[in-house]
């Protein structure tokens, strides 16, 4: 059932994936420094962080991660200066598009 | 209640500031419980009443303005929840007294169980316990951070040492400390840098002399979520300077660097960034909103109705409450109502009014016994704390 394939094929790809989200994935698992996953649960993320928010639970906008990444919220720590606006920007969006599909 | 008219125009020109000046300060805080529905519980909060509470997050849950009774004392049940980061483990409240504490910064530094701190001295104290963002979903620009309006609040009593006692046991304060440094027993994984990230919070020294190491909350052993076995009371003062499950109290010359008190919790104005020349959410201001009637927009039979609702500050006595009912053109001296149960805990308030139909718009304003009287309107901070402005907890009803 060629149809069928197709169609499991389309779902596990999930949203679609721009290259843009490869660097907003790889800032939040790896090159933040905590790394975003070891505190934040993010399903897109195969992300089970316990620390922080679920951000599948609280689905921030991009706006709000932006300012959250940047100022630090409670325990969380600002990531200005340790982060590129580039970066800041692609796991905003990364996270954004993952919890919020936009 | 001379003109409904006048009352009518003054309710609907109030609506329509909020919504053209950014319609989310009514209406984030109206649009929040809806969507809060779809959330369910956190384990650590299973025992909480559902219907009574809005589920904002796993840490972050609030009180409905309707949910607070009449009786003076927050129950655990309905009792809003706040952690800055996942609680430890439920095991830790399995046996509390064997809970451990260090005391540091004194005479003789030392590790005490609950056990031992029972053996100590005994003190209880009512207070209100308020997040610090509590009436943060009015303020227009959406700071980040759970969005509460009014339940993030609630009075309570705490039971356990006081802290003096203990200091004096262990020889008094060491020379030359500013503050006394409090911190929480949460576990972060390896990778992150535990001295940034920890939950500690420095308040001014002199504050042992009122402060808890409180085991019992409201009659109970403390439950995890509110900070069991072993939490540290500072009354008059917000809730994250209450520290959870308080694994070490220090006394220190300088504030802690952890981000939760450098760049955290510091008011400052709408777009800039914490730091610790700001002022710290320490003690809380004077404030008091109506707890019936209790949703906005609501409809109300003509008729008499019992206006009631709460007062506090952080210490300073509440010398009288008024009562508007036409959004603040004229106001009603309230009687308070139920046991004075001390300068921290609230005041309940009540004023019999008798409604014609038309639109009201109610609200309440507390007076200290120092003669300050809570503003109108907040100020405006880049987080979102302290607001004690009466005209956005107002409650627009309709009576037919």
């Amino acid at each position: 059932m060629p149809g069928r394939a197709l169609v499991l094929a389309l779902f596990l790809a999930g949203p679609a994936v721009a290259a843009g989200d490869e660097l907003g994935r790889e800032v939040f698992t790896t090159l933040a420094q905590p790394p975003c996953a070891l505190c934040h649960t993010l399903r897109a993320a195969a992300a089970t962080g316990a620390v922080g928010p679920s951000l599948d639970e609280i689905q921030p906008d991009r706006q709000r991660v932006v300012a959250v990444v940047r100022d630090g919220i409670g325990v969380m720590p600002s990531f200005e200066g340790k982060l590129s606006d580039e970066q800041i920007e692609a796991v905003a969006e990364f996270v954004a598009k993952a919890t919020r599909g936009e | 209640m001379k003109s409904t008219v006048s009352e009518v125009d003054l309710a609907r020109r109030w609506l329509v500031t909020v919504s053209a000046g950014g319609a989310v300060a009514g209406l984030a805080g109206i649009g929040v419980p809806g969507r809060a529905q779809t959330k369910s519980l956190p384990p650590v909060a299973a025992f909480k009443d559902a219907d009574a509470t809005i589920v904002h997050s796993a840490n972050g849950i609030e009180t409905r303005r309707s949910a607070f009774g009449t009786s003076g004392i927050t129950d655990v049940d309905v009792l809003f929840l706040r952690n800055n980061a996942s609680p430890p483990a439920e095991s830790i409240v399995a046996d509390p007294d064997a809970w451990r504490v260090e005391i540091d910064g004194v005479v003789s530094p030392r590790v005490l169980t609950v056990a031992e701190l029972k053996r100590i001295g005994l003190a209880s104290v009512a207070m209100v316990l308020p997040c610090s963002g509590n009436g943060r979903g009015f303020f227009p620009h959406k700071p980040s951070g759970s969005p509460w309006t009014v339940g993030a609040a609630g009075n309570t009593l705490w039971s356990g040492v006081p802290m003096r006692d203990v200091v004096r046991l262990l020889g008094g304060v060491q020379g030359g400390m500013r503050y006394m440094t409090s911190t929480g027993g949460e576990t972060f994984p390896a990778g992150i840098d535990p001295k940034t990230v920890v939950v500690e919070r420095s308040v001014p020294w002199t504050e042992m002399e009122n402060a808890i190491l409180a085991w019992e909350l409201n009659g109970r052993p403390i439950p995890l979520a509110h900070g069991g076995p072993l939490r540290l009371i500072i009354p008059g003062y917000y809730g994250v300077n209450n520290i959870k499950y308080v694994k070490r109290i220090a006394f220190t010359p300088d504030e802690t660097a952890a981000n939760i008190q450098s760049s955290s919790y510091r008011v400052r104005e709408i777009g800039q960034k914490g730091n610790p020349s700001q002022p710290s959410m320490w003690q809380m201001n004077l404030k008091s909103f109506v707890t019936h009637p209790s949703e906005n927009g609501q409809t109300l039979r003509a008729g008499p109705l019992q206006v009631h609702g709460v007062a506090f500050s952080g210490g300073t006595p509440i010398r009288a409450v008024e009562v508007s009912a036409d959004g603040g053109r004229t106001w009603h001296a309230a009687q308070f109502f139920g046991p004075d149960m001390g300068p921290y805990a609230w005041r309940q308030f009540v004023l019999p009014v008798t409604l014609q139909p038309g639109s009201y718009l109610i609200t309440s304003r507390a007076i200290g016994a120092d003669g300050s009287v809570q503003p109108e309107l907040r100020i405006e901070n880049e987080r979102g704390y302290a607001h004690n402005g009466w005209r956005d907890h107002a409650v627009a009803v309709t009576v037919t």
